[in-house]
């Protein structure tokens, strides 16, 4: 299914004790002269946290940079949509917390399958985010003293997360999209909306720029330029049902791979507990609730399977607490993919609630009782009124309804120490590279780790390429350009001319049915095997039948969304057998042949502890297996355990 | 829960192109579930007319939970639909009756061109922000983070203000297709927080100039953008809009 | 010069000139209401008021210029306003429908800001025809005493319903510009905002009950009671 390279990958960690790797590496950074710093062009796709800023602080520098994105502003990237708020070890409550600590969490968070390195400069940095946010005008939440306020999150015993209400993404993102229109403004940054990046252009095998279809006209162009980053976030709409929004794709990563670019650890999905489920088949996508709900209310099922009685009519005695009941010590606040499994457990056993059987009860009835309404209307009145308004049910009456969906993608492009791909000259940055979150991501660390990405690491790593390697001057008549521009135009062709019977909305949703079902929550090979054979017939399926209306020298989102379809189900094999082949089960990737007698996670360091780096071959074809091993030499490898 | 299904008449505004010439086709749809939401109620549509062969109903949207703003549409004559404070994306079908007709238009506007169907081109917010709706900070040489202290309330007020989602319901609800609470919600942002304080005066002047240059008509006052906001966005801002021009205006030195 | 014509460049600053005149306006409409409320107590007062207004004539030309002047730029500026704003929508919806919960009887009495502007140009032109030009065939101005003079226009049938048309739709341009005025002045605080509301209204229906009730006055009380 697939070969094995010979020679492991190297991240190109510097040298030295791990606190001082990342200073070590930008004292020894070459730098590009001021003057020749405007004879640089530089290609950001994506406008999220990790793309704005990166875009905004090269731009700063006196590079040349074009910022693409698929939406009709920078601003609605989906970043914006990041609700709880962002991590930094800034210690302002006195309770404890460290650069140290940030890192120690979000590698034992990480399920132990991130690096190092990475992960401890993601902390190193973390407090200059902040300063930078606020100089930014971003209006964090305060204290009555004027100062910063923060609360606690996921995975953590202090207190480090920044926050402005439920809107912390929006507002970050705000702040990165003012500074990349500022420089907009100072003609050092040219934006191109409603620009679809389609291909990658290799020359020399360096990335030296993108094809991209100006999704208003149709129109096909080659931009060039001496480094190319890509910001597009992750890949979890492959599961169609999921918290992204519904234009988020794995176009972008995936043409990179294509042409080269190593795909790591695609199987890490996280998968988050408290959304609110589907309510029918013309379900477009799944609202997060939350997770802080759980501090309050109880999650359970009826004791008979398929109870149609309404929930308020069944008694105590006939409901399941299941959480309580399987883990006493932690009860409802077990760590979030326990919980996910559990509840899937309960909803396959024919006990699940609601229209479609595929929720769970959690109920704030005896919070209620206990604290009385006014309290649990302050703790989480806008969450309740934004059920309320999705649903059309009052939580403070009835019980709500959750069920376990999927919302952050951990694999990505494969990266080094610089954020640099295996291919020179293409960085990979926030949710699309892989590197910082291992297997697992804590709650508030996106955006923390975007805005290292794009703000305080790209700006240096690309000016030190940029220095280095100083590339020749090429133009799009190139011949690696003009065939990356043929085969883009032939492709978006061949997806017009099949003609056939099926939206491609319709196949993708049997592709995200498909890999929930069998390379969602919890994976086997047997499972794995038939997801396999699944995305392969789905594959032709699509190239035989699917059906595309309209014109492509027009706004056509029908034609968009076919093409990111077809990346979806040439991305959804190698994620299907990047699970199969790690036979283990770490973080978000749990196959039922690998957990302990109480159902926990059993990670197999001794076989599986490296980034699985894949390279493509072909569709279809069997890919290479690039092995970075995984050292932990600050921390101990040990067995991740919550109770 | 009903599962009660509803049938429904649309009216939608159909324009191939920004020089088409426009008009509404009507399409019945006599399955509705009640749950679905505006925009998966479009879907439904789009993958009947999919099957049918014919052109899809082109409509933004993205994150359909709210906060991208991306979504828009005049929903029986009212941007967003009939809902306060809600988003398209986040208006549910059971808000209709069974038998209604609705209308749907896109937002109109001289600024907010038609790129087709139901889609407009709103870059103006973007050319008006880039006039000044940041503060000019380059990464890397900013203060400690607690160096100023902003008071709680300020700090909320702002981001009262700063929460604007940029949608553009505002200049489509407004009868002078005016841009005022979307530009007075960044100026009062940047002008409550103290970092927002060194540029306030030639920001407000350059965006209100741009605001102009884009051809969005003027304040007067009916805050229909208020009552259209999905954000609840007030028009208290509009009038802090207002001093820190006076304040510009008076102030400058040529 | 350009220092003074510069706010005019942009929307804010015209719409801030044409509250400033609005402002001035208001207060005229003050000043005059009160003198002309002398009527009220009897022709020996409103006689006086009327001689000693036009006792120095140089100063009421400056008055008039000064008028003429808040009058015309408050128009023009509107007027190019509304005519920017029109434009602005280009083409018009099929369905509109407000959102506002606030709306009495669903008047938008603020979409009507022109007509009833144009209105209150008329009454103030046919005021000016009637009182200022002595332009009226129907009133033989030489012999009347200003006492007279306003009881006599007051009670034709062309002043009763201009008069009676005109200070209703001015008090409904002022419903809404009173307080608009004032957001437009940047004048806007939460914990006031419903007192300058109410006030704005008050100030509305008072002026216009006021020059209203001249006409009422004129009719039933002194001229329709002396003769009926």
């Amino acid at each position: 299914m697939f070969t094995v390279a010979s020679e492991p990958l190297d991240g190109h960690v510097p040298e030295g004790p791990l606190p001082e790797k990342w200073d070590s590496y930008r004292d020894h950074l070459q730098l590009v002269s001021p003057n020749n710093k405007r004879k640089f062009e530089i290609i950001v796709v994506g406008t999220g946290l990790a793309g704005a800023s990166a875009a905004a602080s090269l731009a700063e520098l006196g590079f040349n940079v074009k910022s693409f994105c698929i939406q009709d502003s920078p601003r609605r990237a989906h970043s914006i949509a990041a609700q709880g708020g962002i991590n930094a070890a800034k210690n302002y409550p006195n309770d404890g917390d460290s650069v140290w600590r940030l890192f120690y969490d979000t590698i034992k968070g990480g399920d132990f399958r991130a690096r190092e390195a990475n992960v401890y400069r993601l902390a190193q940095i973390s407090p200059k985010i902040i300063d930078h946010c606020v100089a930014q005008g971003i209006p964090f939440a305060r204290e009555y003293g004027g100062l910063l306020a923060n609360r606690s999150f996921g995975g953590a015993l202090v207190s480090r997360t920044f926050y402005a209400r439920g809107q912390t993404g929006q507002q970050l993102l705000l702040g990165a999209y003012g500074a990349l229109l500022r420089q907009a403004d100072r003609g050092q940054v040219r934006i191109y909306p409603r620009h679809e990046m389609l291909d990658l252009i290799v020359i020399d095998g360096r990335a030296r720029g993108i094809v991209v279809r100006n999704l208003v006209t149709g129109a096909f162009s080659v931009h060039l330029a001496h480094a190319v980053l890509i910001c597009t976030g992750g890949y979890g709409n492959v599961f169609y049902l999921s918290t992204n929004a519904k234009g988020c794709n794995v176009t972008a990563t995936w043409r990179c791979h294509r042409r080269g670019a190593y795909f790591a650890n695609p199987c890490f999905t996280q998968i988050h507990p408290t959304c609110i489920p589907r309510s029918g088949d013309y379900q477009s996508k799944l609202t997060l609730m939350s997770e802080s709900l759980r501090n309050d209310g109880r999650v359970w099922v009826p004791k008979k399977p398929h109870d149609p009685r309404p929930p308020n009519e069944i008694p105590d005695e006939e409901r399941d607490y299941f959480l309580e009941r399987r883990y006493p010590a932690y009860g409802n606040m077990v760590p979030r993919d326990v919980a996910s499994r559990a509840v899937k457990e309960r909803c396959d056993a024919g006990y699940g609630v609601g229209p479609t059987g595929m929720a769970v009860y959690l109920d704030f009835r005896d919070a209620i009782r206990r604290d009385g309404i006014e309290v649990i209307r302050s703790k989480y009145g806008n969450l309740f009124d934004m059920y309320q308004k999705i649903t059309g049910d009052d939580p403070y009456q009835v019980p709500m309804m959750i069920y376990p969906a999927v919302h952050y993608t951990m694999g990505g492009l494969w990266v080094d120490y610089a954020l640099q791909s295996n291919l020179p000259g293409l960085f990979v940055l926030g949710e699309a590279n892989f590197s910082d979150h291992g297997a697992n991501r804590l709650g508030a660390s996106a955006l923390m780790q975007g805005l290292a990405d794009g703000y305080f690491i790209a700006p240096y790593t690309v000016g030190d390429y940029l220095a280095r390697s100083k590339p020749e001057a090429v133009d799009a008549s190139h011949p690696a350009a003009q065939e990356a521009l043929k085969e883009a135009q032939e492709r978006i062709r061949r997806i017009q001319g099949v003609n056939g019977k099926r939206s491609a909305d319709s196949i993708h949703r049997e592709l995200g049915m498909l890999l929930w079902d069998k390379c969602g929550m919890s994976r086997s090979a047997k499972g794995l095997q038939e997801a396999l054979e699944g995305v392969r017939a789905l594959r032709e399926e699509f190239w035989r039948n699917v059906r595309v209306v309209g014109l492509g020298e027009q706004l056509n989102q029908n034609l968009e969304h076919a093409g990111r379809v077809a990346d979806f189900l040439e991305f959804a094999e190698l994620m299907v057998l990047d699970a199969l082949h790690r036979n283990e089960s770490c973080g978000g990737h749990f196959r039922e042949e690998y957990q302990t007698p109480d159902g926990e996670a059993l990670r197999d360091d001794e076989n599986f502890c490296y980034v699985a780096a894949w390279e493509f071959t072909g569709v279809g074809e069997p890919p290479v297996l690039h092995k970075e091993p995984l050292k932990f030499e600050a921390v101990p490898l040990q067995t991740r355990s919550y109770k | 829960m009903s599962d009660q299904r509803m049938r429904i008449t649309l009216k939608i505004w159909r324009q191939a192109g920004p020089q088409a010439r426009g008009e509404f086709r009507t399409y019945r749809l006599d399955d509705v579930n009640p749950h679905m939401s505006f925009l998966e109620m479009l879907d439904v549509l789009n993958e009947r007319l999919i099957a049918q062969g014919e052109d899809p109903v082109a409509f933004d949207h993205d994150c359909r939970e709210g906060i991208c703003g991306m979504c828009s549409l005049m929903i029986n004559g009212q941007a967003h639909g009939p809902l306060k404070e809600t988003t398209t994306c986040q208006l549910h079908m059971r808000h209709f009756r069974d038998g209604d007709t609705i209308v749907v238009e896109p937002w109109r506007a001289r600024a907010f061109p038609i790129v087709k169907d139901l889609v407009v081109d709103r870059s103006a917010f973007d050319r008006i922000m880039a006039a000044g709706g940041y503060v000019s900070v380059n990464t890397g040489n900013a203060p400690e983070a607690n160096t100023i202290p902003v008071p709680k309330d300020t700090a909320e007020k702002a981001l009262d203000a700063a929460q604007c989602i940029g949608c553009g319901a505002c200049v489509a609800a407004c009868k002078n297709a005016s841009a005022m609470l979307f530009v007075s919600a960044k100026v009062s942002h940047l002008k409550l927080m103290p970092q927002g304080h060194p540029e306030r005066q030639r920001r407000v002047l350059r965006m209100v100039a741009q605001m102009d240059a884009e051809g969005f008509g003027g304040c007067t006052n009916t805050s229909e953008c208020e009552a259209a906001c999905p954000m609840g966005i007030s028009v208290e801002n509009i009038a802090r809009l207002n001093r820190e021009y006076l304040r510009a205006e008076l102030c400058r030195e040529s | 010069m350009s220092r003074l014509t510069s706010p005019t460049s942009s929307t804010v600053g015209q719409k801030i000139l044409v509250a400033c005149t609005g402002l001035l306006l208001c207060g005229f409409l003050v000043v005059h209401l009160a003198g002309n409320l002398l009527l009220f107590v009897g022709p020996e007062a409103y006689n006086a008021y009327a001689h000693k207004l036009h006792s120095y004539e140089p100063l009421v030309k400056v008055a008039e210029v000064v008028l003429f002047l808040l009058f015309a730029s408050h128009i023009v500026l509107a007027v190019r306003l509304s005519i920017r704003n029109r434009r602005a929508r280009g083409s018009a919806y099929a369905m509109s429908v407000s959102k506002r919960d606030d709306r009495i009887l669903g008047v938008r009495l603020d979409y009507w800001m022109l007509p009833t502007g144009l209105v209150v140009l008329a009454f103030l032109l046919l005021h000016l025809v009637d009182f200022t030009w002595e332009l009226r065939p129907d009133v033989t101005y030489a012999e009347l005493e200003p006492y007279e003079k306003a009881l006599a226009l007051l009670t034709s049938w062309p002043t009763i319903v201009g008069y009676s048309v005109g200070t209703i739709i001015l008090g409904a341009h002022l419903l809404h510009g009173a307080p608009s005025l004032l957001q437009t002045l940047g004048i806007n605080h939460p914990r006031y905002n419903k007192c300058i509301k109410l006030l704005g209204g008050l100030f509305a229906v008072v002026i216009a009950l006021g020059f209203f009730s001249l006409v009422l006055w004129a009719n039933w009380f002194e001229h329709g009671g002396g003769h009926g």
